[in-house]
């Protein structure tokens, strides 16, 4: 065994699909024992791709794959798994239903369910994390940080010398990532494991990473040591120069007038609740504000806009916009001019198998009909042409199924929904999450247009950074109840941390 | 509202992974096992019956009149399986429709000569109807598993039948019903300038549509090209026919009923939400269209159309045995399956739901013409079934293209 060299080298990768897509064009990567290489790179840059090759789940077209100093050939995951390479994938695969240790032993060719060894195994692994679960609790009684974890212990004790992890905290409450990159830094400062990172966000992958590789367009652009970056640098390998430039315009943007009493509030929530979702609120929207909600996973911040649209059956309160009560359907909230952007854009916001075209009309479906009931095929596809030029959807035609699409353009489509009919509260949930700088800051400078529109909008984010750039006002949550406001001016990425992260929690609620 | 553009667009669209589809007509796809293969497999096998009935000597399989021989077979059951589609597109299952058109019957006959045959046939579909609420309620209010919800009421309903009927068969006495069963189920009408009609119609819109597309340079839809088929094929039939083309009630009925289906499907909100519920129903939800009523629409819809199939069933016989249609409804899922419906939800098309029911009983005229005999026919017919749902989903698979980034 080689034990200086690295661990794992690719030499010139190239992957093609039968389609003619070419996802890698030629990349190389070292990756070394006991160092975080950080792999970045927008949506479509081809990061998931070379993972599914060092993973075993595609061949590698063309190129070399050298593990341990040999060459090798995997032909399936459990192959690679075998050799020493695992994978926690980034939509994290359990099974619900059976408990945490059976999950975490799944790929073991035991012949019984429970024995003590596997026990002991596991205890050894919470041992070597530094993080305990009870082992025989079923997984789907866990948060998603606490999946995150199981897969986690899951590669680990497949006994694997290169763990790939294809972003780890994407959905993940910045608490819960901390707890990611402690395990992170404890394998491979501890035990020399060898880590491939994959992430979106800049500053983990400065703080977490020894080494860096940046993919753009199937191709290795930037290959350097953390320490000799920063995050500009980065930004810019990733997109060019041209979109951390935008960026920088939408954080000079200027605040809004502040809205006379007089007016109307649009949306007005009058003790809004849910058992044992969300505690009792009350707050106005005025028309073109932009209100941030920070919290946590779990605080109940996707639970208060769920209420909001109606979509939570149980919830008990009045919602009401522009001075009418909105009843309790989102039939009736969409009627009434609220649109939603649900967190899981795959499971909530889209249809799969309709192309862009059928899915931009479907809460709209009136307006591009004849007689308000048979929806005309032209005017949809035109809408879907709209969607593409105004929101930057890399697609070449409405065409397109939504399930081909990457995940920032299927967001887009997501939001593209609401902007053909007269929409004038916007839920946005998690908007940005999982997506690339480019198309980050596309839906950010939208959140903008569309305040300046006189629209008003609620947006959810565990990015606190971005609430700043954006919101005129936040609200920040914990455990089902809102525990703070602060106008987004006077307030910091720091101190909605706190908050939210609940240090000062109490301090706060003795102010008031 | 603004327009936010970069010029990022020209640096990964080149090898963009989302860029799969060129605008230009995806001839391959059009043509592919997926879109085409249940006309494929109808065409070959009336081919293959053709070429072996004329070289054993036997009457001319393709005579007009063993052709609408069995289209009136298939009717009643392509009736429930196009229903049945519905249900499968809104992403629930409904293994009780032979059970509810069987009680529909049995309502029929029970009643008819005491309130005459109209009163009695609503009821039955009144009846029938009520139990696809039931079945629906249930599965959406209750939440329980559509199949194993209609399992109960496809063997409580079969109960019914025979708590009704006391296990004994029923038929009508009274003359006046007798005769409006006859006239209702056996009248024959001549279709041959009908079917002229619409095959020069569907044509003449095929041709506007595709000079439509031709002219803005978009592609075609397969839609199109099933109206050039659809109408090519009305023609043949009105040519082979003669000048008079004998259509039974049941056949009209059918394919009046499956037009109406395929309309509502393929051109209006309601038939677009409807995917839209089985494709994905909570992004249906969260667009504000209401789940719950169209999921539950789809399984009275599907029930009363078993009930108007009841009817018919027993119009035809005028007398019913409390086992009538045992076994019907999975043949009237095997129809939809060929037809490539999904089981999932959210993709199906009545018109090869109807090429699937032809195709099914095709075969069993098939073999009462070769006089095979019944016992092949079960084994032909579930080979039949699995190889089209692998054809459907290994092209299903092969379609998908794999993305990276």
């Amino acid at each position: 065994m080689q034990d200086n060299g690295p661990i794992m080298q690719l030499r010139g990768i190239v992957k093609g699909f039968p389609n003619g897509t070419l996802a890698l064009r030629g990349v190389d990567l070292d990756i070394e024992r006991g160092k975080v290489h950080g792999l970045l790179g927008a949506n479509g840059a081809g990061k998931s791709t070379l993972i599914r090759i060092l993973s075993g789940s595609y061949w590698a077209t063309l190129g070399e794959i050298i593990w341990r100093g040999q060459p090798v050939q995997w032909d399936s995951p459990k192959a690679a798994n075998d050799m020493g390479v695992a994978t926690v994938h980034q939509h994290i695969p359990l099974v619900p239903t059976l408990s945490i240790l059976e999950n975490v032993f799944l790929g073991n060719g035991g012949r019984w369910r429970r024995s003590s060894a596997i026990r002991t195994q596991f205890n050894q692994l919470c041992e070597r994390v530094g993080y305990w679960l009870d082992p025989d609790t079923l997984v789907s009684s866990l948060s998603i940080g606490e999946r995150q974890m199981v897969s986690i212990f899951q590669a680990l004790g497949t006994g694997a010398d290169l763990i790939v992890m294809d972003e780890p905290t994407a959905s993940l409450a910045s608490e819960e990532r901390e707890l990611v990159y402690n395990t992170v830094r404890r394998l491979s400062k501890g035990e020399k494991k060898a880590i491939l990172f994959v992430s979106h966000f800049l500053d983990e992958v400065m703080a977490l990473t020894d080494q860096v590789t940046v993919l753009r367009d199937g191709l290795a652009v930037m290959r350097a040591n953390t320490c000799d970056l920063d995050e500009n640098r980065i930004a810019e390998a990733i997109v060019g120069k041209q979109i951390v430039a935008l960026e920088r315009q939408a954080e000079s943007r200027v605040p809004l007038a502040v809205v006379g009493n007089d007016q109307i509030p649009r949306l007005e929530l009058r003790d809004l609740a849910s058992r044992g979702k969300l505690q009792k609120i009350s707050m106005s929207v005025a028309p073109g504000e932009v209100v941030g909600v920070a919290g946590l996973l779990g605080s109940g911040r996707s639970e208060l806009l769920h209420a909001i649209f109606g979509a939570d059956k149980s919830a008990t309160g009045e919602v009401v916009l522009d001075g009418k009560r909105v009843a309790r359907d989102t039939g009736a909230a969409v009627k009434a001019g609220i649109g939603m952007v649900p967190e899981d854009r795959m499971a909530q916001g889209l249809v799969p198998d309709f192309e862009i075209w059928k899915n931009t009309t479907l809460p709209a479906l009136g307006g591009v009909s004849m007689w308000n009931a048979i929806p005309v095929g032209e005017r949809e596809r035109d809408r879907g042409w709209e969607a593409i030029r105004m929101l930057g959807i890399k697609a070449i035609s409405p065409e397109i199924l939504v399930k081909e699409l990457s995940g920032g353009n299927a967001q887009k489509v997501t939001i593209a929904k609401w902007l053909f009919s007269d929409v004038k509260l916007f839920l946005l949930d998690e908007p940005t999450a999982g997506i690339d700088i480019g198309a980050k800051t596309d839906i950010l400078r939208l959140v903008r247009q569309l305040a300046s529109e006189g629209k008003s909008v609620i947006i959810v984010s565990s990015e606190f950074e971005e609430l700043l750039t954006v919101c005129d006002r936040i609200l920040v949550m914990r455990d089902g109840q809102c525990i703070a406001e602060r106008n987004a001016r006077d307030t910091s990425e720091h101190e909605l941390l706190l908050l939210a992260g609940g240090k000062s929690a109490a301090t706060e609620a003795a102010r008031h | 509202m603004t327009i936010i553009k970069e010029n990022r667009l020209d640096q990964s669209d080149v090898l963009g992974q989302d860029v799969q589809t060129s605008a230009k007509t995806n001839w391959r796809r059009l043509f592919g096992l997926q879109e085409m293969g249940v006309y494929y497999a109808l065409l070959l096998l009336i081919v293959t019956l053709t070429i072996i009935t004329t070289y054993i000597g036997q009457s001319n399989y393709l005579s007009v009149q063993n052709l609408s021989n069995v289209i009136y077979q298939s009717s009643l059951i392509a009736i429930m399986a196009v229903a049945m589609t519905v249900v499968l597109i809104s992403g629930n299952f409904d293994l009780s429709v032979a059970s509810v058109a069987a009680l529909a019957a049995v309502m029929l006959i029970g009643n008819a000569d005491a309130i005459g045959f109209w009163p009695a046939a609503a009821l039955a579909v009144i009846v029938a109807m009520s139990i696809g609420l039931l079945n629906g309620a249930i599965v959406q209010y209750v939440g329980i598993n559509a199949f194993i919800v209609t399992l109960g009421t496809m063997t409580a309903v079969r109960g019914l039948v025979l708590i009704y009927t006391d296990g004994r068969s029923l038929s009508v006495a009274n003359p006046d019903v007798i005769a409006t069963m006859k006239s209702f189920e056996g009248g024959r009408h001549d279709g041959f300038w009908l079917v002229l009609v619409a095959g020069l119609a569907l044509l003449a819109v095929a041709a506007f549509r595709i000079f439509q597309t031709r002219m803005a340079g978009k592609s075609l839809r397969p839609a199109t090209l099933g109206m050039v088929v659809a109408g090519l094929f009305f023609l043949l039939v009105s040519w082979a026919s003669g000048g008079e083309l004998i259509l039974r009630n049941p056949v009209i009925m059918m394919v009046v009923f499956t037009a109406i289906v395929w309309f509502t499907l393929s051109f209006t909100m309601v038939g677009r939400r409807v995917y839209a519920v089985g494709g994905n129903s909570e992004a249906a939800r969260l667009s504000g269209i209401n789940v719950t009523r169209y999921k539950l629409m789809a399984f009275v819809f599907c029930s009363g159309a078993a009930g108007f199939a009841g009817v018919l069933f027993a119009s035809r016989l005028r007398s019913i045995n409390p086992a009538g249609l045992t076994g019907a409804e999975l043949t009237v899922i095997a129809a939809a399956i060929l037809g490539g419906t999904s089981l999932f939800g959210g993709a199906g098309s009545v018109i090869k739901t109807l090429a699937g029911a032809l195709l099914l009983y095709s075969l069993t005229n098939g073999f009462n013409i070769l006089n095979l005999g019944a016992n092949w026919q079960g084994l032909i017919e579930g080979v039949v079934v699995v190889v089209a749902a692998a054809i459907y989903t290994v092209g299903g698979t092969k379609a998908k293209s794999k993305t990276g980034g």
